[in-house]
């Protein structure tokens, strides 16, 4: 029965399948902290062209529908470089993984193995992917951004 | 499917391990290496999933200069007046993402408060920098090797202490204090092949690039690639002085009804000698004493006691030793020692502890 609707699934969406329905951007800007001249502290955030250790960078995945057809289950899912560790998600709603994309949750609920064979509570620099599942289907040219903040190791 | 779940906890225990095992820099990912940023979206329409459609940015880690140098420990280092090769220790640390080498100067300052809050007042001699080659944390004069100018080819993340060491000039009295900085300054490093010193570093100029650039990004504000610390000297001095007097031993009365003892032929003169080192300075060590015997005495053999205490007499006048009395001297607590030839009194007393007096007597026999 599981291999017949296999087969069904293989045959049947090909009329459907199209392509690039969605356009998807993904952008870097660095975070600083700009003291003004009275003296308050403003947040500027520019293009990531002087970037160094220890900087705070904001991820922008924007996407647009730019199909004919909503667009349904759409999952987001971004992996952190290497050189990024995880601060927090802007945008609500995410899910993470601390164990390479195998499995999502909240990050409370997630433990990591730590030295000494004992398990913590993972933390947001744990984080190996995060990942946004939209419940609304995305109608015909409606568009969006999922953000979330990282920072240079 | 428990077995199963069970399984995957496993594996993911697996990567979790592989992925702490990478090597995480404190000062982070290497200059000019780029970052991408990778995310993937997976969707269905009418029910069917779709292609998934991946979006990249990828930007690019610019190099950061900063070095740190910090004086190793928090304590002035004590010294005695004419000590050679009294040493100060710095770490100075690569807290760049890149390899450099780092130009080290020593320097004193010139009046001024010093590193640990004295006001320095004199200079040393001979200041050289070593570095502490075999990383034991002891200036070793024959296995650290003396540095010509620069720390070569400094590792990301890389510490290597060195030390100042000089000479402390004669003269000094205890609470003179010596300030020397050592002055680190970022230079271009040389993909880790040793053997000179780069360029000057400057930072990128005109304007931010999207490729790699220079950025200062030094811990004290000042961003020009240069770090410096100080620590200081202060010379801790023993101030001796000597104190002597004579008794005259056992009953001589040639004169009948006397009931004082004279100084006549004859009697017998014990001798005290009293060092005293003042209280606040260095213990003094391997003192001795030399005393040549007065004339018109003879030497009694084996005579000479070391140790014991003494009494003296401060004239209501602590602290000035010019005007105190040495009123009696106790060798019971004594031990024999010492020698004596060619009519001198020769007695090692070792070590005079600072605030302390220690003693040497003798005796002589009036001729």
């Amino acid at each position: 029965m599981k291999y017949l609707i296999a087969l069904f699934a293989l045959i049947a969406p090909v009329g459907a399948l199209l392509a690039n329905q969605v356009a998807l951007d993904s952008e870097v800007f660095v975070e600083r902290s700009v003291e003004q001249a009275d003296g308050s502290v403003t947040v500027v955030v520019e293009e990531p062209t002087r970037v160094v250790p220890g900087d705070s960078l904001v991820f922008v995945l924007s996407y647009e529908n730019a199909g004919a057809e909503p667009a349904e289950n759409f999952v987001v899912t971004n992996p952190m470089p290497d050189a990024v560790a995880f601060v927090e998600a802007i945008d609500g709603g995410a899910v993470y993984s601390v164990d390479g994309g195998t499995v999502f949750a909240p990050l409370t609920e997630l433990r990591v193995a730590s030295d000494g064979g004992v398990d913590r509570a993972a933390q947001p620099v744990d984080v190996t992917h995060i990942r946004w599942t939209l419940t609304e289907p995305i109608a015909p040219g409606a568009s969006g951004q999922l953000r979330f903040r990282g920072v240079v190791r | 499917m428990k077995r199963m779940t069970k399984y995957f906890v496993s594996v993911s225990g697996v990567t979790l391990a592989a992925l702490a095992a990478s090597p995480v820099y404190a000062e982070g990912t290497a200059a000019g290496s780029t970052i991408t940023n990778t995310v993937t979206v997976n969707y269905e329409v009418g029910s069917v999933g779709q292609n998934a459609i991946t979006a990249s940015d990828t930007l690019t880690v610019d190099r950061k200069i900063n070095i740190v140098i910090a004086e190793e420990g928090n304590a002035t280092t004590s010294v005695s007046p004419g000590q050679q090769n009294a040493v100060t220790a710095f770490l100075v640390t690569n807290s760049s993402n890149d390899i450099i080498d780092i130009r080290l100067v020593a320097s004193q300052i010139v009046g001024g408060t010093a590193a640990h809050g004295g006001t320095d007042n004199f200079d040393m001699n001979n200041v050289e920098i070593f570095v502490d080659v075999n990383n034991d944390g002891t200036f070793d004069s024959a296995a650290d090797s003396p540095i010509v100018g620069f720390l070569d080819e400094m590792d990301r993340d890389e510490t290597r202490r060195v030390f100042i060491v000089a000479d402390v000039p004669l003269g000094r009295a205890t609470g003179d204090v010596a300030d020397v900085t050592l002055t680190g300054t970022a230079r271009e490093g040389n993909d880790g092949v040793t053997g000179a010193e780069g360029a000057a570093i400057t930072e990128t100029s005109g304007g931010n690039t999207a490729g790699e650039d220079t950025v200062f990004a030094d811990a004290d504000g000042v961003f020009d690639g240069i770090a410096f610390d100080d620590d200081d000297y202060t010379v801790q001095a023993a101030a001796l002085s000597a104190l002597k007097a004579s008794s005259i031993l056992g009953a001589n009365y040639p004169i009948a009804g006397a009931t004082e003892f004279y100084n006549i032929p004859g009697a017998t003169v014990e001798y005290c000698i009293a060092v005293t080192n003042a209280a606040g300075g260095a213990d003094a060590t391997n003192v001795a004493i030399s005393d040549p015997l007065p004339a018109n005495t003879t030497f009694v053999a084996s005579s000479i006691v070391i140790g014991g205490s003494a009494t003296i007499d401060d004239n209501g006048t602590p602290g000035n030793t010019a005007d105190d009395i040495l009123t009696s001297c106790d060798n019971s607590g004594g031990s024999a020692g010492g020698s004596f030839s060619a009519g001198t009194v020769s007695a090692t007393l070792g070590t005079v502890s600072a605030g302390t007096t220690e003693i040497v007597t003798f005796r002589a026999v009036i001729d």
